[in-house]
């Protein structure tokens, strides 16, 4: 996954127009949706500071707490970023020839994932608010921030044609990487601290 | 449109936040003015002394109140106003519940490691309180007792807690321990035992005692003041 990004500053020296121009139009593809996602990061984690967290939300009915409720829909969303990251290798040939299904499977864990994972952010930014009080704590901020940004740097990606065939794997990974940071230090957290408990 | 997939993806998404955010603000703001309503109507009737030269005789103002709360009572009937001071079954925690004009404030402590603080309604003798990391309190109350249960964390109680008037009840006090700000929260039982926490960031040390009399204690090396919270006087969490 690194071995592009190292590669792309040093496109420049060998043929300096054509690989010039080739770079420029690269960067202006990637610029919007970059420039959207770091908007989109940003913002939550100003929101995040500026709301008085509030200590409760609306959630879901059936569980003993909203934590437990988070726990668990976090835990969805982590299956199925498994289940993208697995598809995504596939759709690249790392398996073989992909079935046809291979898109829309991934595709659909995909926005089942984000769906999922959208009531669990609202209650976060909601109830408690961006926090550094502990490293974890800090460290599920930050992430959670940058996964939001990242995700909708990487879907506004997708509706662009002639971006370098790096950037969605690149994409892909960074936002599975982080939902796996997200998981481990609040779904696991939770499990391990509390049982698991529905 | 080309790939118009991935837009629908991110709309779906912002209309479910969006749902979800206004009927979390709906919710709040609707019980919002509650809350400021009684803090307007608690202010100027009852004229909470300030917390350190507390008198030590609780017996005159505070058995009118609660012997006959309906007629002398400025708030709505069935809103009783009290502080309740006791334990959980089988002793290893304190609780403290503090009820005025339909809000409740508890705190949950066992003066080891373990503490709580909920925040809920009152609604016809019937508490429903939650707090930090899903705890919930529920329970009810009358002139003379609350029971219920308590979860925290893994572990849920059965707690009794007979009313109870200065200087038991509940105690809070906002500090800096190593250049963290912590938190410190005491309950006083009626028999002058008390247990308290000093919580930075997730960690709880056993705090240092409590002068109910004067509400100081030192903590850390600082002399501090505690705030008492009561829901009888309004003092403290009760805005």
């Amino acid at each position: 996954m690194t071995a592009p990004n190292e590669t792309a500053p040093n496109e420049t020296a060998p043929n300096e127009s054509a690989l010039n121009e080739r770079s420029r139009a690269t960067a202006l593809t990637l610029l919007v949706p970059l420039l959207v996602g770091s908007v989109v990061a940003v913002g939550l984690g100003v929101y995040g500071n500026l709301h008085d967290p509030s200590g409760k939300a609306v959630n879901l009915a059936g569980f003993t707490s909203p934590q437990a409720v988070k726990a668990w829909l976090g835990s969805v969303a982590f299956v199925l970023a498994v289940v993208q990251l697995v598809s995504a290798f596939a759709m690249y040939g790392k398996f073989g020839k992909a079935p046809a299904w291979m898109p829309p499977l991934h595709r659909w864990s995909g926005r089942l994932a984000f769906l999922v994972s959208v009531p669990v952010a609202v209650h976060c930014l909601y109830a408690l608010g961006f926090q550094s009080f502990d490293t974890r704590v800090l460290l599920h901020s930050l992430l959670g921030c940058f996964f939001y940004g990242m995700f909708v740097c990487k879907m506004l990606l997708l509706r662009r044609d002639g971006a370098p065939g790096w950037v969605l794997p690149v994409a892909g990974g960074v936002l599975f990487t982080a939902l796996v940071g997200l998981w481990l230090s609040s779904s696991l957290w939770f499990f391990t601290t509390f049982g698991v408990t529905l | 449109m080309r790939h118009p997939g991935p837009l629908f993806t991110l709309l779906a998404g912002a209309a479910l936040a969006g749902g979800l955010g206004i009927t979390n603000f709906v919710n709040e703001s609707t019980a919002a003015p509650a809350v400021v309503s009684t803090a307007g109507a608690a202010g100027p009737v009852t004229t909470a002394p300030p917390l350190p030269p507390l008198p030590p005789p609780p017996t005159s103002e505070p058995t009118t109140e609660v012997s006959v709360p309906e007629p002398s009572s400025p708030a709505p009937e069935d809103s009783p106003r009290g502080d309740y001071a006791g334990k959980v079954d089988g002793g290893t925690a304190s609780v403290a519940v503090s009820v005025r004009d339909g809000r409740a404030i508890a705190y949950v402590c066992d003066g080891k490691k373990t503490e709580v603080w909920l925040e809920g309604t009152e609604t016809g003798g019937q508490l429903n309180l939650t707090g930090a990391k899903g705890s919930v309190l529920s329970g009810n109350l009358d002139a003379t007792t609350v029971s219920g249960t308590v979860t925290a964390g893994s572990k849920t109680w059965k707690f009794t807690a007979p009313l109870s008037v200065k200087p038991a009840g509940l105690y809070r006090a906002a500090t800096t321990v190593g250049g963290q700000a912590s938190k410190v929260g005491w309950i006083v039982q009626p028999d002058g035992s008390q247990v308290g926490l000093v919580t930075t960031g997730e960690t709880s040390t056993p705090a240092p005692p409590l002068n109910p009399g004067t509400g100081t204690a030192t903590v850390g090396g600082t002399p501090i003041t505690a705030q008492a919270i009561s829901g009888l006087t309004g003092e403290g969490a009760f805005r």
